[in-house]
């Protein structure tokens, strides 16, 4: 019943609550928000059910105490990079090999930074782009964003690994952001 | 070519449920694509499904995620109602302190009223003699 009240409250008022009143029963409506996908994340790293249920306990504990110290703008990419973070540590600790896929480059800034009276215009400079990527990247790209394919119908497709598929996409949209930009400073 | 915008378009943040549904494999085309463009953009997001699809049974997650919730209550509601009876208590002293002072004036104003009455008749009788 509480989480239908506070349904429609933003993370940024939420925030700015806890801030104004320094009551943490915000910042706990605030974090159950995020508890699914923290555990998820706390999951892919120790690759133990267990483990990551405490994990997420203690980088909540860690953010309630720390939240308080200082000022946190981007609140979902600071819990990732807390969560994340305590995980190395953890895994750091127990000397385990650490195997996490770095070949995946994400795009931080998402293309919709455009105004929208540029927006015309990027569309038609995004299909002079498309044509540039590379073939892996250009099929992906068009298949998943064009096309509406998930992952797995693209797996099936193309015959590419899921990791493959994850990687041609971001980087995709990653190069096609570049080759807009690009091509806009050039007029 | 308007299926473009769809790369500019980071798409509105998935729901909780959303993503269950999308773990059991029983989500929309549109939410299934809302995911999966999230998971192109967002490392959070990607590393999450990656991680949540690790779990053996996808009906425990719910359980985990309940007792997770349920301590972090305990570090942020209780605080709250403490809170909330330290400001009750207080306010309940300064009530008691205010009827108190007032009771304290009432009687303090009856007490000189009578002093002075006595030395008022006092002074009368006294002049009376």
């Amino acid at each position: 019943m509480q989480k239908k009240s506070y349904e429609y409250i933003s993370d940024q008022e939420l925030l700015d609550k806890f801030k104004k009143d320094q009551d943490n029963l915000w910042l706990g409506i605030l974090l159950q928000r995020y508890t699914l996908m923290l555990l998820g994340v706390c999951m892919k790293y120790l690759k133990d059910e267990e483990a990551a249920k405490d994990a997420v306990q203690q980088v909540f504990l860690k953010v309630i105490s720390e939240l308080q110290k200082y000022q946190v703008e981007y609140l979902k990419s600071w819990l990732y990079t807390i969560a994340r973070n305590y995980c190395l540590m953890l895994l750091r600790n127990q000397t385990h090999v650490i195997s996490i896929t770095d070949e995946l480059n994400y795009v931080e800034a998402p293309l919709s930074d455009f105004t929208p009276l540029d927006k015309e215009l990027t569309l038609n400079l995004l299909e002079l782009s498309m044509k540039e990527l590379n073939a892996p990247q250009n099929t992906c790209v068009t298949l998943f964003y064009l096309e509406k394919k998930s992952y797995q119908d693209i797996v099936k497709t193309t015959g590419f690994t899921l990791l493959q598929v994850k990687s041609y996409i971001q980087n995709g949209k990653r190069n096609l952001k570049l080759l807009v930009a690009q091509k806009m400073r050039q007029g | 070519m308007s299926e473009l915008k769809n790369i500019l378009n980071q798409g509105p943040q998935p729901t909780e449920d959303a993503l269950k549904r999308y773990l059991k494999g029983t989500s929309s085309e549109e939410e299934r694509f809302t995911i999966e463009n999230q998971m192109a953009d967002e490392a959070f997001m990607n590393d999450a499904i990656e991680g949540l699809q690790e779990f053996k049974d996808q009906n425990h997650v719910q359980d985990y995620v309940n007792k997770i919730n349920k301590e972090l209550n305990k570090h942020t509601f209780k605080k709250k109602r403490r809170k909330l009876n330290n400001l009750i208590e207080d306010k309940n002293w300064t009530l008691v302190t205010v009827v108190l002072i007032i009771i304290l004036c009432i009687l303090g104003y009856f007490v000189i009223n009578l002093t002075m009455q006595q030395k008022f008749h006092g002074t009368i009788e006294q002049q009376k003699k």
